[in-house]
């Protein structure tokens, strides 16, 4: 061991922490050195010295007032907690006590959600991938659209005979003429115009669009009431027309008073006497009615 | 990691008697990690178990008692700031050295890097008001001489001296707080004491003279 390396080996050694072989070597060449004796007395007395130094005088008791004070505002600003942190917690602890807590349950939620999902992504889904089914069920669909339409249209035509205007009554009537199959009430409505209707008009399309019914006897019957009230001869005409074409017997009195009536229009008169004549006439064999009231009707129109 | 840790812990214990440490059973570690989870006032106990040891560190660096604690005061307000970084696998008295040295170093850059030359009034403050037997005055003299050697360290030395012969920290410890290898430690602390001899002496020699 050289003086260099001695001196490099003091703080260790004067610490213990110089391993036992290393400390041998180094007191045997302080006891024959006398620069590195020196060096080492010298170390170990400044050494000694600061060791000696006393402790630091207490801190005066402001630090610790002052550090109590700091901890204090510190203390009350962690518990204020933020109104958005508060808020925040608020909502939290509602979908905490919401959803289930223990993982066994939180596992079979996830679960159920998830077939749940997919149940109604199955049901939703495929419903508009359908085409233009051919199956029965779809005949029975498209009846029903069909029935479904129709009685929209009803529903239309109910309402536009309340209508105020006379050519919106008289388009109402003329599209009940488009009903294959009208019901009662339409019917009853189409008499109603026909009877009370103050347009002329109006009550001449009634007639035509009643004359298509003319085989249902509560039509028949309703023209029949409205015949003797009727004022204007072109309906007057209309209505013998369709009740000859149906070859009502139960007109007989009616027309055979209609053709005497010397108040009357002549071209009323001779259509009653011609209906009349109709009536006596055996029932032609033809099955459809409606063909011979179009027949007679089309002249006396005109 | 908790090798050094106990490693580090083993040399402090002979020490411990005349520190605050109380035999309890929250450990430093324990105490703030409380602190950081918004317990504030566990801080408390750590104040008592340190604040005193970082005094002392700060009065043999600075020299001004006043302003010592000062700096303790903002050591533990900048614990209270930084609450939030101290690391699990941390160790707490690494930690305050650590920002009590940076609290040391930022008051030395504001005030003209060189410490304040001693100042008188304090060693008064220091020195025992009561009359001393000659021998005891020799010592209280001898005191005074050694502090004023030591404020005339350049600070790097200072340093080293105050962490590893008063403050008692193990020369690992210090190596780990000055950001150093072991062997640096060891042979900067020797320059010191070197130093500190030669300015205690030439001190005495302008004394006598």
């Amino acid at each position: 061991m050289n003086c260099q390396r001695v001196q490099e080996c003091f703080i260790d050694y004067q610490d213990g922490s110089l391993p036992a072989g290393e400390s041998a070597e180094l007191r045997a060449h302080l006891a024959s050195c006398p620069v590195c004796q020196r060096e080492w007395s010298a170390l170990q007395e400044i050494t000694r010295k600061l060791d000696a130094l006393p402790d630091a005088p207490e801190p005066s008791p402001r630090l610790r007032e002052q550090f109590y004070a700091m901890l204090d505002t510190h203390q009350r600003e962690a518990d204020a907690p933020s109104p958005f942190a508060l808020a925040r917690g608020r909502i939290d602890r509602f979908f905490a006590a919401l959803l289930p807590t223990q993982p066994a349950l939180q596992f079979a939620f996830s679960v159920a959600l998830l077939i749940g999902g997919l149940f109604a992504g199955r049901h939703f889904m495929t419903k508009p991938v359908v085409i233009a089914p051919v199956d029965d069920s779809a005949k029975t669909e498209l009846a029903a659209l069909r029935a479904q339409v129709n009685s929209m249209g009803q529903l239309v035509t109910y309402s536009l005979l309340q209508q105020q205007s006379t050519s919106e009554r008289l388009r109402t009537v003329l599209a009940t003429m488009d009903l294959k199959s009208p019901d009662r009430k339409i019917l009853t409505d189409l008499v109603g115009s026909l009877a009370f209707d103050p347009s002329i008009n109006v009550r001449l399309t009634a007639v035509e669009a009643l004359a298509q019914h003319a085989d249902d006897s509560l039509v028949r019957a309703g023209v029949l009431s409205a015949l003797p009230r009727e004022t204007a001869p072109l309906v007057q005409v209309a209505m013998i027309e369709l009740l000859a074409g149906a070859r009502d017997q139960s007109a007989k009195p009616v027309f055979e008073k209609l053709s005497r009536d010397e108040a009357l229009d002549r071209n009323v008169r001779e259509s009653a006497r011609r209906a009349l004549a109709v009536l006596r006439l055996p029932a032609p064999p033809a099955n459809n009615p409606t063909a011979t009231i179009k027949a007679n009707a089309e002249p006396a129109l005109t | 990691m908790l090798l050094a840790a106990a490693q580090l812990r083993v040399p402090s214990q002979p020490f411990a008697v005349n520190l605050p440490v109380a035999v309890e059973t929250p450990t430093d570690h324990d105490l703030m990690i409380a602190v950081r989870a918004g317990e504030i006032r566990q801080l408390g106990e750590l104040f008592e178990r340190y604040h005193r040891r970082l005094y002392g560190f700060f009065v043999r660096l600075t020299n001004q008692p006043s302003i010592s604690e000062d700096l303790v005061q903002i050591v533990f307000y900048r614990i209270l700031k930084y609450r939030h970084t101290y690391r699990d696998e941390g160790k707490f008295s690494a930690w305050i050295y650590h920002l009590a040295r940076k609290v040391a170093a930022d008051h030395f850059r504001k005030h003209a890097s060189t410490p304040a030359p001693i100042d008188p009034a304090n060693l008064v403050e220091h020195a025992d008001p009561e009359p001393q037997p000659s021998e005891q005055a020799a010592i209280s003299e001898d005191v005074t001489l050694l502090r004023t050697a030591i404020a005339h360290l350049p600070l790097i030395h200072r340093e080293v001296l105050v962490l590893s012969r008063l403050q008692h920290l193990d020369h690992k410890e210090v190596a780990r707080l000055l950001d150093c290898s072991i062997g640096a430690v060891k042979v900067r602390a020797h320059r010191a004491l070197k130093e500190l001899r030669e300015i205690y002496f030439k001190i005495r020699k302008e004394k006598t003279a």
